[in-house]
């Protein structure tokens, strides 16, 4: 061959391989770079949340002040020193500010093309508060002492708390895109379950269409968490629904689609021992078995059992992708139950309930 | 040396009322890792009242400590206090019991706390007050835009007003439907700003409430408007006085707390002190197993200090106790923990071995080899005769500094030292000081291009020879790992799986030796048969053994087993490269202040050069000692430590007091 | 091509490269570490050691360019290789190459980086894993250590000093 055409061969070896080399560069850079602050500084924050030492030190607490007190060495200060006294709903309502804030925070901190999964997780707040709201404006009842300080659309949900018909509550809805739902409310054209459904599923398409939108392994780590959440939504409902005794067809207008599981086989059988054995062949089988006892008297229990669930399996994909979106909703579902249990002490402690029975009762809260 | 400190297990039951001089006896001499006891259908013991009231007052003091240490001045501090830290004073506390500890804790906080709590419930209302009264002014300011009184902004009654923002692009809807909802009974004042409207509202109270939703559907963020009467712009100037006599009043407590921490500071880290081990001593209790009059408590000891621990527990109990020493048993091999045991010169090193992990109780501490080889390798990375200088000198004040509270700074600088002595032995033996920063001095003195510091080889410029010690030592090192690995199974009884997992490799490291042996023809006799016939037996063996362990995936793990294993040989090169690393950056600065060198105007050049090569050489070798610290504990933690070592064992956790400021008087100590 | 062409795009790819990817490497840890200060300043020291590990990688190309610079005369004299003779040319094409294998093993700084990142994130959670981490991210080295090792014996053997 001529020299010409061995170089040129080579030449063009080195620019392909060049190229690759740059390319694979470049996309490993765009993959982990963004994640490199944020997610050490939530392993650093994970470091600092409350161990089961300093658990069992706050159920000994005996009053909200030493509660209040005990908690002054954590993160929680900043939201506990304003408090104008010690009551329940104050401290709950603190606690419920600094889960707000951490849902910002992580919003602040992640990069963009992934961060807004955290406005849209704040915003279930905003779907339990106005379902909460409606449903005792529906029953006559103080809304105000329904709502959950937190939340995306808070200034409107206490407007609407303190709205005093539906109308001004249809105005303030308008321009949300809850306003359709409540308008059929309003018509009589869906009941109130149906209207808390609603909103659910609302909420659930725009998070899944979110997650599909996204790309690579933030797609897959999303919808991997987002199908986990509507399945144990759907399966609490599904069970209740049946424990309740109403028919396949009213239980499947309420389910949600866009599950990991078909719960079909679920809402055909005649009693909720069925149901149950249906679902032991799913991924949640295990967790179902483990407080089936239990379950046939309290579906609390299972739906701490799901949470618990999922937060083990997010876990998992965290460790499998460490420098991605995983660990911050890891973080976030710690804290959430973390804030779960804190809720739980303050009012066992408000009830005046032994620190024993209190260490034993949140142990189980876990 | 070579094996861990032989453990017994120990057994007391003793009366209930020896129970808490027993557990401070034992925290104090901190000799003893207790375990729990394993009998069944017996009631286990728990924190009484004293003990709970030790952990939450540790908590207080704890928030009372770091309180006042942030007012604290500091003193002394820098560098010599970290070399040649001063040891702090003990203060002896006679201790009677719990019940009277948590006492004399009370008395304490009973004067501390109240003044404590009160001044630091001030300064954080003040500061409260400050952060509250800057929002105001905020808010003025931009209320200042509307140049309305404030009184009227305020305003409530039969006529109600709002002030707030809203989005740009809602604005004009928002007015339109609050002009709908109201019938035109509104009236507005409105400014633009950076990043909204601000707006001001008047309506009649019937219509609060549509005015209200309209407004929560605009997400319009009301104001609070800050008390006071007048224009925005003169009242900012009465908050701002207000600021600053609360910035006063926060001075003047602020010298306060400085006072109180000077008097109590102390005190209260005594205190602390004590509560903690408090705390730390019930965090045992539920170990313990108890009857209405008696408790059992079991454990490990290191067989030396047996006769003390039974002397101090028969003096302490008056003879009324039962205790067992025994030997561990055959099932309990994988529960005994570990504390290691070295002569005093390898002690140090522990802490090495320590980070990756212990051994098992019937395996090789491998401590004395490491020090050796660490130290070793970091010399080989680091060669340079000056960097081992300054490091040698570092490394040596911190030892004479640290000595006294045998810390992980001492331990470290320790190794460190060692570390340096091998550098500056490599570094004589390749000729290089400030790499080749002599040959250049020599050379101008000397006058002759060529003149050089005596050295063996010099690395740059022949590293073939460099490159093959290098692997040869890590032949050595291998072999060594094998071997000792044989021995280990061996002696454990698993002869199967040192034959066939570490005796394939021991064999053909030693055919790779008679084959380069043979290469070099150092001997007379030829090699080239028994060479051929180790190398061979050895992957036979080796061969056998995978297909032993791995049956139908045999022959995928021999090429991979095999290529691990020249991969692990290779991986001996970075002593190599690291060492022509070492020598590399050293002579880039010297070129470069050879550079510079020349610029005579005003000596620029020297002084540059001087502070270039001082500079240069400080950053060079730090982080090239970095390098060779990281890059030699990982030839022994991958490498080394992959061909034997488990480091599985479960490390030696003594039932041990933390007293830096505070000492025990103990009855068993003498005491009354 | 000149043999200076081939000689100076050797020791600047070295350098370059592997300086490029050092930087990245150093970056990615970097923010880790300025993560996991923000929460708790204690976690400085391991951060900065951690974070330091991706700058070898430069130095390797740092040293590479000068042993090219230094072997074809660049520094210490005059440039050996001006005239295009063959066996200048392949003297040349060989610093080239050695250049090249430095400076794309220098790429491995950015998964070490990467390594360091989540291991400096690992320690804020448990200190106990600072030396895991460490050996962790030197793994990642290796590759740029056998870089420079068949590097310099290329510009050893083929071209000499």
């Amino acid at each position: 061959m001529e020299t010409g055409v061995v170089t040129g061969i080579l030449n063009s070896t080195i620019a392909l391989i060049f190229t690759w080399v740059a390319y694979k560069t470049g996309s490993y850079i765009y993959k982990y770079t963004p994640y490199s602050y944020p997610n050490a500084r939530i392993s650093a924050m994970e470091a600092k949340m409350l161990n089961s030492q300093k658990f069992n030190e706050l159920a000994e607490s005996r009053t909200l002040q030493n509660f209040v007190v005990n908690l002054e060495d954590t993160q929680y200060r900043d939201y506990l020193s304003g408090l104008s006294e010690y009551s329940v709903e104050e401290i709950e309502r603190a606690l419920e500010k600094s889960l707000a804030g951490t849902y910002e925070m992580l919003y602040k901190m992640l990069p963009k093309r992934s961060r807004d999964v955290f406005r849209l997780l704040l915003e279930e707040w905003d779907v339990r508060n106005i379902a909460a709201v409606v449903k005792a404006k529906l029953r006559g009842e103080p809304a105000i002492d329904y709502v959950s300080e937190i939340g995306l659309l808070l200034p409107k949900v206490k407007a609407m708390a303190e709205a005093k018909s539906m109308e001004e509550i249809l105005v303030i809805l308008e321009g949300t895109p809850y306003e359709e739902p409540f308008r059929k409310l309003i018509l009589g054209e869906i009941t109130a379950s149906q209207f808390e459904t609603e909103l659910y599923r609302l909420y659930y398409g725009r998070l899944l269409d979110y997650a599909l939108s996204r790309k690579g392994d933030e797609k897959t780590i999303l919808l991997e968490f987002l199908r986990m959440k509507v399945d144990r939504l759907n399966i609490v409902t599904a069970l209740r629904a049946k424990a309740a005794g109403m028919s396949a067809e009213e239980i499947r207008s309420l389910l949600l689609s866009g599950g990991s599981v078909d719960l079909e086989g679920v809402i055909r059988v005649d009693d909720v021992g069925m149901a149950l054995a249906e679902l032991d062949s799913t991924r949640y089988g295990k967790v179902i078995r483990e407080v089936r006892e239990e379950l046939e008297r309290n579906f609390g229990v299972l739906e701490r059992a799901l949470d618990e669930y999922i937060l083990q399996r997010m876990v998992e994909v965290s460790r499998f992708y460490p420098l991605s979106i995983a660990a911050p909703i890891v973080y976030v579902l710690k804290k959430e139950r973390e804030i779960k249990k804190l809720r739980a002490i303050v009012k066992l402690i408000a009830d005046g309930v032994e620190p024993e029975r209190i260490k034993e009762m949140i142990g189980d809260l876990a | 040396m070579f094996k861990p400190e032989e453990m017994v297990k120990i057994e007391v039951i003793t009366l209930n009322r020896f129970k808490d001089a027993l557990l401070t006896y034992l925290h104090e001499s901190g000799v003893v890792e207790i375990r729990e006891v394993n009998v069944e259908s017996v009631q286990k013991d728990s924190p009484n009242e004293y003990h709970r009231k030790a952990a939450s007052y540790s908590i207080t003091i704890s928030r009372i400590a770091d309180f006042l240490g942030s007012y604290r001045k500091s003193s002394g501090g820098g560098i010599k206090a970290f070399i040649f830290p001063r040891e702090k004073k003990k203060r002896e506390y006679r201790y009677e019991g719990i019940e009277k500890l948590i006492k004399d804790v009370e008395d304490f906080l009973s004067v501390v706390e109240p003044e404590v709590k009160s001044a630091e419930g001030k300064i954080s209302s003040i500061q409260s007050e400050m952060e509250r009264l800057r929002d105001e002014i905020r808010v003025l300011e931009m209320l200042s835009l509307l140049d309305i009184e404030v009184e009227y902004l305020r305003h409530s009654g039969l006529v109600e007003v709002a002030v707030g923002f809203v989005e740009k692009p809602k604005f004009l809807p928002m007015v339109e439907e609050l002009k709908k909802a109201t019938e035109n009974r509104v009236a507005l004042v409105h400014r633009e700003v950076s990043d909204g409207v601000l707006v001001a509202l008047a309506f009649l109270k019937r219509d609060y409430s549509r005015v209200n939703s309209v407004l929560a559907k605009y997400s319009f963020e009301k104001v609070e408007v800050p008390e006071g009467r007048g224009r925005p712009r003169e009242l900012i100037k009465e908050y701002a006085q207000k600021l600053e006599a609360k910035e006063k009043e926060l001075d003047a407590i602020k010298k306060e707390v400085e006072k109180m921490a000077e008097l109590y500071y102390d005190d209260v880290v005594f205190y602390r002190e004590l509560v903690e081990n408090e705390r730390d001593k019930a965090s045992v209790l539920p170990m313990l197993a108890r009857t209405n009059m008696t408790f059992a408590i079991t454990g490990w000891v290191p067989r030396i200090e047996v006769q003390k621990v039974l002397e101090g527990i028969r003096a302490l109990t008056g003879g009324k106790a039962y205790i067992n020493i025994r030997e561990p048993s055959e099932g309990e091999v994988d529960e005994i923990p570990i504390k290691l045991k070295n002569p005093g010169w390898a002690r140090p090193f522990e802490m090495l071995t320590e980070m990756y992990g212990v051994p098992k109780y019937n395996e090789i501490d491998p401590t004395p080899i490491l020090a050796f080889t660490y130290s070793f390798f970091f010399g080989f990375m680091l060669t340079d005769f000056l960097y081992g200088l300054i490091i040698g000198i570092v490394a040596a004040l911190l030892v004479i500094g640290h000595k006294k509270f045998n810390d992980g700074t001492y331990k470290f600088a320790y190794t460190l030292l060692w570390s340096a002595v091998f550098t500056m032995v490599m570094g004589v033996l390749f000729g290089s000081y400030f790499g080749n920063a002599l040959d250049v001095v020599l050379q101008h003195i000397s006058g002759d291009p060529n003149a050089q510091a005596w050295r063996i080889i010099d690395p740059l410029r022949e590293p073939l020879p460099v490159l093959l010690a290098a692997l040869a030592i890590g032949l050595i090192h291998l072999f060594i790992g094998y071997t000792a690995g044989f021995i280990v199974r061996w002696k454990n009884g698993d002869v199967k799986g040192a034959v066939l997992e570490q005796l394939p490799w021991m064999l053909v490291i030693t055919g790779i030796v008679l084959f380069a042996l043979e290469r070099l023809s150092m001997l007379e006799v030829s090699l080239d048969l028994p060479a051929k016939a180790v190398f061979g037996a050895g992957l036979v063996l080796f061969a056998a053994g995978e297909v032993i362990n791995n049956g139908g995936l045999a022959a995928l793990m021999i090429i991979s087993d095999f290529f691990g294993f020249v991969g692990t040989w290779l991986s001996y090169a970075r002593l190599m490269a690291l060492a022509l690393a070492t020598g590399g950056i050293a002579m880039v600065i010297n070129v470069l202040v050879g550079m510079v060198w020349g610029i005579k105007f005003l000596y620029i050049g020297p002084i540059i050069g001087l502070i270039i090569f001082f500079g240069g050489q400080l950053f060079s070798t730090a982080i090239n000692a970095l390098g060779a610290f990281v890059h030699s504990l990982r030839l022994h933690y991958v490498e080394f430590f992959g061909t034997f070592y488990s480091g599985e064992g479960k490390p030696f956790e003594p039932f041990k007091s933390r007293r830096e400021v505070s000492k025990l008087e103990l009855k068993a100590d003498g005491g009354v | 091509m000149d043999p200076i062409v081939y000689v100076s795009l050797g020791a600047a790819l070295a350098a370059g490269i592997a300086g490029v990817a050092s930087a990245f490497g150093v970056g990615v840890a970097g923010a880790a570490a300025a993560g996991v200060v923000a929460e708790d300043e204690k976690n400085f020291r391991s951060a900065l050691i951690l974070e330091g590990l991706p700058m070898t990688q430069s130095i390797y190309g740092l040293i590479t360019l000068f042993l090219i610079l230094l072997s074809s005369g660049i520094i210490g004299g005059g440039f050996k290789f001006a005239d295009a003779t063959t066996d200048n040319i392949i003297k040349s094409v060989i610093l080239m190459g050695a250049g090249l294998t430095v400076g794309l093993t220098g790429l491995s700084a950015i998964p070490q980086g990467i390594i360091a990142s989540a291991g400096i994130g690992a320690v804020a959670k448990n200190p106990k894993t600072f030396t895991q981490g460490v050996i962790f991210a030197a793994m990642a080295e290796t590759m740029a250590i056998f870089g420079l090792v068949g590097a310099l014996i290329m510009i050893a053997t083929g071209v000499g000093f």
